[in-house]
C-alpha cells in the first residue's frame, strides 16, 4: 500500500512537472468550449457559406451542444488520454526506472495500480472539466427544457474510461514501445464497435457506454438499461489489470 | 561468516545458459571483487540475488534467509547505469527511496548521503547531472537504508579516469558500514580495494578467496631481465627457453639460477626485477 502511494505521488508530480496535467487539461477545456459553441454557431456559419441558397435548418438546442461533447469526448478524448497513458509503463521498462525501486522492495503490482489510479484520475478529472464548461454554457446559450439528465449521460462514459485506461495500461505492460497501449486500446474499441452490429450483445457490450449517453440525456433510456454493459466493463478491467499484473511480474525489468 | 551464499546456481536464458553450477560466498565485511569476461553472467548473478530475477535451480542466502523472486529486503543496488525519473531532484529522488525502505529520520538521512557523496542539496534535476554524478546518486541511493551489503555493478566502466579514482575511494570509505560485492571486469579497480576475489568463466566461479592468498596460489613469482641491447636479449630468451621483447626477457624460473646460466655464457644484464604477481596473470590462467 505504501509503494503503491509512494508512486501515484511520483507519478502526479512528473505529471505536472512534464506538462502532461496542463496539455490535458487545456485540451479538454477547448472541447468543453467547443461543443456549445459550435452548436450555437453551426446555423450562422452555414448560412454565411450557403449565400443565395435556402438553407432550412432546426433551431440549435441544447441536445445539440451535448451531442457535439460526446462527440468530442468519445471520437478525440478517448485517444487522447489513451496517447498520454500509454507510455506510462513501458517508458520505465525501457529506462529500466524500475530497476532500483524493485530492489528496495517496491511491488510490481503496485506499479501498476499506481499507474492505473493515475490514468484514471487524469480521465475523471479532464471529462468532469470538459463536461463543467459544456454544461454552463449549454444553460446559457440553450436554456430549454430538452436535456433534463445530463449527469446521468455522463456516467456510461465516465465508467467506460474504467476499461479503456486498463486495456491502455495492459497494452503499455505488453511491450516496450509506447505505441502498444494506444494500437491495443484502439483494435479493442474497433472490434467492440463491429461487435456491437449484433443486437443481441448490446446491452453487454463496453462500447455501448459511449454510444447511448444522449439517450440517457433526453430521458428515453433509463440508466439501469445499461447495467449488463456496466458490469462486462468491471469484468473487463479487473481481468485487464490483472493481466498487466501478471505480465509486469514475469517482465524483464 | 558469510553474509551471502550461492549454491549450485543455474540460469539459463532460452537456450544459451548463463550460470552453470555457481557457488559463491560473500563474508560479511568484505570487499568482494566479481571479476568476469563481459557477458560471463556478473550482472545475471546480481539480479538473481536481489530476487529481481527467478532462479532456474540451486539456492542463495542473505544474512541467513533464503532469496526469493519478486523479494528483495536489506541489500542496496547500484546498476550498471542507474535510471532515475530526470524531473526529480536528488534530494526528492532519494526521498522517495527512503520512504519506500521506511528509513528512519529520512530528512537527515538524505543530507547526509547528499554530502558524503558530495552532491548539492539543491533543486536541480537529476536529468542535469554527469554520469559521475548520477553514479554518486545511485550509491547514496543503495546506503541510504544502512543495508547490510551494497551490490554494484561494473560501476567505474563509463567513468572517467578522475571520476573512477574518485568513485573508489568513495566506496572504500563506506567499507565500515556495509560488505561490497563489486562486479567489473576492471582488475586494477579491484586490486586497489577488494580484499576478496572471484572469477566467473564458464557460467562457474573458477576460483573464489582471500586476493593475496589467491595470487600467492596460483601466480608464479618472474624475474625481468632487461639487456643492453636487443640480440644479447634474443641470445638470453633461447638460452632461457624464454621469449624476449625488445630489450627485456621474463624467466618464471628460478631467478638466481637464471642470471648463474646468464653469466657462465657472459651475458650480462643490465638489470633485473622481480616482477609482483598480478590479478591480471591470476586471471588469464585461470580463463586460459
Amino acid at each position: 500500500m505504501r509503494g503503491y502511494a509512494l508512486i501515484l505521488q511520483n507519478e502526479l508530480i512528473l505529471a505536472w512537472r512534464r506538462y502532461r496535467l496542463v496539455v490535458l487539461a487545456l485540451v479538454f477545456l477547448l472541447f468543453g468550449i467547443e461543443a456549445p459553441l459550435v452548436a450555437k454557431l453551426t446555423p450562422a456559419l452555414l448560412k454565411s457559406i450557403g449565400q443565395g441558397m435556402t438553407i432550412t435548418l432546426p433551431e440549435p438546442t441544447s441536445v445539440m451542444s451535448w451531442q457535439q461533447y460526446y462527440k468530442n469526448m468519445t471520437q478525440i478524448g478517448l485517444f487522447v488520454l489513451a496517447i498520454v497513458a500509454s507510455g506510462t509503463v513501458s517508458r520505465e521498462l525501457n529506462e529500466g526506472t524500475l530497476v532500483i525501486l524493485v530492489a528496495k522492495g517496491l511491488r510490481r503490482n503496485a506499479v501498476i495500480m499506481a499507474k492505473y489510479t493515475m490514468a484514471l484520475l487524469q480521465w475523471v478529472v479532464a471529462l468532469l472539466l470538459a463536461f463543467g464548461v459544456t454544461y454552463a454554457y449549454t444553460a446559457y446559450y440553450f436554456p430549454d427544457e430538452l436535456s433534463p439528465h445530463p449527469w446521468l449521460a455522463l456516467w456510461p462514459l465516465l465508467w467506460f474510461g474504467v476499461l479503456w485506461l486498463a486495456i491502455i495500461i495492459l497494452g503499455s505492460t505488453l511491450s516496450k514501445s509506447g505505441f502498444t497501449g494506444f494500437l491495443l486500446g484502439a483494435g479493442v474499441y474497433l472490434g467492440l464497435t463491429l461487435l456491437n452490429m449484433f443486437k443481441a450483445v448490446h446491452r453487454f457490450n463496453p462500447v455501448s457506454l459511449t454510444n447511448d449517453n444522449l439517450a440517457l440525456l433526453t430521458g428515453t433510456k433509463t440508466f439501469w438499461s445499461l447495467a449488463p454493459a456496466y458490469a462486462v466493463t468491471l469484468a473487463g478491467a479487473v481481468a485487464c489489470l490483472a493481466l498487466a499484473m501478471l505480465v509486469l511480474k514475469k517482465r524483464r525489468l | 561468516m558469510d553474509l551471502l551464499t550461492l549454491t549450485k546456481v543455474n540460469k539459463a536464458f532460452g537456450s544459451q545458459q548463463v550460470l552453470k553450477g555457481l557457488d559463491l560466498a560473500v563474508p560479511q565485511g568484505a570487499i568482494y571483487g566479481f571479476v568476469g569476461e563481459n557477458g560471463a553472467g556478473k550482472t545475471t548473478t546480481m539480479r538473481l540475488i536481489l530476487g529481481l530475477e527467478p532462479l532456474d535451480s540451486g539456492t542463495i542466502t542473505f544474512a541467513g534467509q533464503p532469496v526469493r523472486f519478486g523479494q528483495t529486503q536489506g541489500i542496496g543496488y547500484l546498476p550498471d547505469v542507474p535510471a532515475y525519473y530526470g524531473d526529480l531532484s536528488a534530494r526528492e529522488y532519494l526521498t522517495l527511496c527512503g520512504r519506500l525502505t521506511h528509513t528512519p529520520h529520512l530528512h537527515e538521512r538524505v543530507g547526509e548521503m547528499l554530502h558524503l557523496v558530495g552532491l548539492p542539496d539543491t533543486r536541480r534535476r537529476v536529468h542535469g547531472f554527469s554520469r559521475g554524478m548520477k553514479q554518486r546518486l545511485g550509491i547514496a541511493s543503495a546506503l541510504l537504508d544502512r543495508p547490510a551489503m551494497l551490490l554494484c555493478d561494473e560501476p567505474t566502466s563509463a567513468l572517467d579516469p578522475a571520476g573512477r579514482r574518485e568513485f573508489l575511494a568513495l566506496l572504500a570509505s563506506v567499507h565500515n558500514e556495509t560488505t561490497i560485492l563489486l562486479s567489473t571486469h576492471i582488475l586494477s579497480d579491484v586490486e586497489r580495494i577488494c580484499d576478496y576475489v572471484g572469477i566467473l568463466h564458464a557460467g562457474k566461479l573458477q576460483v573464489q578467496g582471500p586476493l593475496q592468498a589467491l595470487l600467492a596460489a596460483h601466480t608464479q613469482p618472474a624475474t625481468c631481465f632487461t639487456f643492453g641491447t636487443e640480440t644479447e636479449a634474443q641470445t638470453a630468451a633461447t638460452l632461457l627457453g624464454a621469449v624476449a621483447k625488445a630489450d627485456q626477457v621474463t624467466v618464471t624460473a628460478d631467478a638466481r639460477a637464471a642470471l648463474t646460466q646468464l653469466l657462465a655464457q657472459h651475458l650480462m644484464p643490465t638489470a633485473f626485477n622481480p616482477i609482483k604477481a598480478s590479478l591480471e596473470q591470476l586471471f588469464m590462467e585461470v580463463i586460459a
